[in-house]
């Protein structure tokens, strides 16, 4: 007689943050401001993600990278950062690993910032203020998609 | 003693021209269906406010505070303050208010309504009695009567001493122990002290009381940037007012004494005769630009004209205007004004472009000029210019900030740059050389 | 100030404001101010760079500061430690950003600068000869007002 325990139960699904294989997606959080990586840390964690580290400015975000590679699986990048900004950070990271994945966060919405993110590598740009529902959406098509 | 008859009688006896024996003014306002009234000269403005931020922990009279462009000023509700019935007002409606200036202290002061300014002789002020004992018999400073209404003249300086922790020095430093609180600070200047001394000399003249009015109510200083208009309308003002009182009793008064003060065209585009006494006034310039300060701009159908005109003028150089006003609903309609064809008179239509709602400034004309909220009484941070078009704003400043402005203009001109000034403006000081004729008033430095 | 900056900063100090604290916000009646000017007990500033020069000073009392920065933590924050002070920033942040976002759509190139907080009792922040244009934003928090001072690159 099968159990319950047999069957996936219709009412629990795989947070997004877990991999295929059951391990979590490592994420690293580039951002100055401690409110919005605790903002981002929450929402991460929350669907099951884990925050593998934060760095406060672009220049500490590539040499984490750099460290944890290949064990970092995305990146959320803050665009205004003092020493180095997101889009220079956004660079050397492409530089050093083609198949680095990472998303914008940024507060600045303009065009030519997006485009250039996205001609430049970036897998997609959100703007803040952070909505929950919206960030998650987007980490999971990034990292979803082959 | 019936004041009512005395005063007829002697306005009966006095010819015209004589010194009229108004010496006191007042605003009047309602508490509670009575009528009462504050000396004018503690009167800052009048003010209509919603919308108070409340003060915890404070006396119940104490409606919260105010901010006055900038100022937190306490506001206090009278009716509360004496114990008086007060209407209930939902928290949208508007409250009516005076700002009452003592000394460098600035009040707000709720009240049921507003009434207007009325002229009485300080000899008919009468004591107060325990009779008109709504309120505390010491904060009454007199009685008196007027075209059938009694007014409490309130001590307003003791009301609001009470509210210092410092002793009231207002009263004892007084010279001649008169009430009448000092004027101190420096806006109220010259103006209101020459109302003073004349009031010293046994009389304040209609026209000084009028002169005082028009500020209090219109903002309008009359100084002798346009003395030799507000004489002439005087003696035009009589003629209309024959022979009733000639007060300005509240702002429709103002506004008809002013009417005939403003610049041809105010607020509207320039017509053709204006724009050829302008090109009388400018002066030939090789100049590769041209800059040009606008303050006071309004919604901007002078800076417009202006615009079009210098770019016929000087076709080969860079127009470059700053347009300011401290106005803010008037300024921020003014970089994408719209209009209907027929709107817009000929001479500027070669300026015009089509667009979907009507037609616009084309890109030449809306690029020379940059519209800024901006008050002139803050620093005004422009480079040098070759002409300033300043058209009936230098009046409508306090005098000591009239003559700081005018002081900055010559600063700011080039050697041969021109000031233009409204019709009826003039500047009277040395070092300037008058250039325009009516009605256009320009000035160049003297070198 | 420019009169096509002033509505790009309504709308953001307005649109932001009412996201994330979630909640009615009320603007009070805008008006100038010049150079030096007190502040309220807990300022934070965000550089302007580009076509124009200056700055946008968020300013607001301490109370207000720690109620605001509850409400966007989700927490009861009681004093202004590092995620207060965080949070505080972050918000002025996002106003400007979002106002210079609009403002790159109409046409005019700005650039911010990352975000300071100043706080303390009886401050003065002097600017040489600019007057600031002064927002005043009410919530359920308190009162916080933005104050612009941006002048034209000659």
């Amino acid at each position: 007689m099968k159990t319950k325990q047999d069957f996936p139960s219709i009412n629990e699904r795989t947070p997004d943050g877990i991999k295929p294989d059951g391990t979590p997606y490592r994420v690293l959080v580039v951002d100055d401001s401690m409110f919005v990586a605790k903002q981002i840390g929450q929402i991460l964690t929350s669907e099951g993600y884990e925050v593998v580290a934060t760095a406060g400015d672009g220049e500490q975000g590539v040499e984490k990278y750099k460290e944890l590679f290949p064990n970092i699986d995305l990146v959320t990048m803050d665009i205004t950062m003092p020493k180095m900004d997101g889009i220079t950070a956004l660079e050397h990271i492409m530089n050093f690993d083609k198949n680095a994945k990472v998303i914008m966060i940024s507060a600045l919405g303009k065009q030519d910032l997006v485009k250039k993110s996205l001609l430049l590598g970036a897998k997609n740009y959100i703007v803040k203020p952070l909505d929950r529902k919206k960030v998650l959406e987007r980490i999971n098509q990034v990292l979803t998609k082959s | 003693m019936d004041t009512n008859t005395a005063t007829v009688e002697q306005e009966r006896a006095a010819p015209q021209g004589r010194v009229n024996t108004i010496d006191y003014k007042m605003v009047t306002f309602s508490l509670a269906g009575k009528d009462y009234g504050v000396d004018i000269m503690n009167v800052k403005e009048i003010a209509k406010a919603g919308r108070f931020t409340f003060v915890p922990n404070a006396a119940p009279y104490l409606r919260g505070v105010y901010n006055l462009r900038g100022d937190i000023i306490p506001v206090v509700d009278l009716r509360v303050f004496f114990h008086l019935p007060a209407e209930k007002k939902s928290d949208e409606a508007l409250e009516n208010m005076l700002i009452l200036r003592l000394g460098e202290h600035v009040f707000g002061v709720v009240v049921d309504n507003i009434d207007k300014v009325v002229g009485i002789q300080s000899s008919s002020i009468q004591p107060p009695h325990p009779i008109f004992g709504d309120i505390n018999i010491k904060y009454i400073h007199g009685v008196v009567e007027n075209q059938n209404r009694l007014y409490i003249i309130l001590d307003v300086v003791r009301i609001f001493a009470q509210k210092e922790e410092e002793k009231p020095r207002i009263l004892s430093e007084t010279p001649s122990g008169s009430y009448y609180a000092p004027v101190t600070g420096p806006i109220s200047v010259p103006l209101t002290d020459s109302v003073i001394e004349a009031r010293d000399e046994g009389g304040g003249t209609d026209l000084d009381f009028i002169k005082q009015t028009l500020f209090a109510l219109k903002r309008f200083a009359a100084t002798p940037l346009n003395e030799a208009w507000v004489n002439r309308r005087f003696e035009e003002w009589k003629k209309i007012q024959k022979s009733s009182d000639l007060q300005l009793k509240n702002i429709e008064d103002a506004d008809q004494y002013l009417e005939t003060f403003y610049s041809p065209y105010s607020g509207n585009f320039w017509g053709e005769d204006f724009i050829q006494a302008i090109l009388q006034t400018l002066p030939d310039t090789a100049s590769r630009t041209i800059q040009v300060w606008n303050p006071g701009c309004g919604k901007g159908f002078e800076t417009f004209s202006f615009a079009c005109v210098l770019r016929k003028r000087y076709r080969d150089a860079q127009i470059k205007i700053w347009a300011n006003d401290s106005d803010l609903l008037a300024i921020s309609q003014a970089p994408n004004m719209v209009f209907q064809l027929d709107d817009v008179p000929e001479y500027f239509r070669e300026f015009l472009v089509k667009g979907r709602n009507g037609y616009t400034f084309n890109s030449t004309i809306k690029d020379s000029i940059l519209f800024e909220y901006h008050d002139i009484l803050n620093s005004n941070p422009f480079p040098e210019l070759d002409i300033i078009l300043a058209r009936d704003i230098l009046s409508f400043l306090p005098p000591v900030d009239q003559n700081r402005i005018i002081s900055d203009f010559s600063e700011k001109l080039k050697g041969k740059g021109l000031v233009i000034l409204g019709k009826n403006e003039q500047i009277v000081e040395e070092g300037w050389t008058s250039l325009g004729k009516d009605p256009v008033s320009a000035y160049t430095r003297k070198e | 100030m420019r009169v096509e900056y002033i509505n790009p900063f309504v709308e953001a100090a307005f649109n932001i404001l009412k996201e994330v604290l979630n909640t009615e916000v009320r603007r009070g009646e805008l008006y100038l101010k010049s150079t030096t000017m007190p502040v309220l007990g807990v300022a934070a500033l965000v550089g302007l760079a580009g076509d124009v020069e200056g700055r946008v000073l968020f300013d607001m009392s301490k109370s207000t500061a720690l109620a605001v920065a509850s409400t966007m933590n989700g927490e009861q924050l009681t004093t202004m430690d590092e995620l207060a002070k965080a949070t505080i920033t972050e918000l002025a942040n996002m106003i400007t950003a979002q106002a210079v976002t609009k403002l790159h759509d109409l046409g005019f190139k700005f650039d911010l600068t990352p975000p300071a907080l100043f706080t303390g009792d009886n401050m003065e922040v002097s600017d040489h000869e600019v007057e600031a244009l002064i927002v005043p934003m009410e919530v359920p928090e308190g009162r916080i007002e933005i104050n612009v001072a941006i002048r034209e690159r000659a």
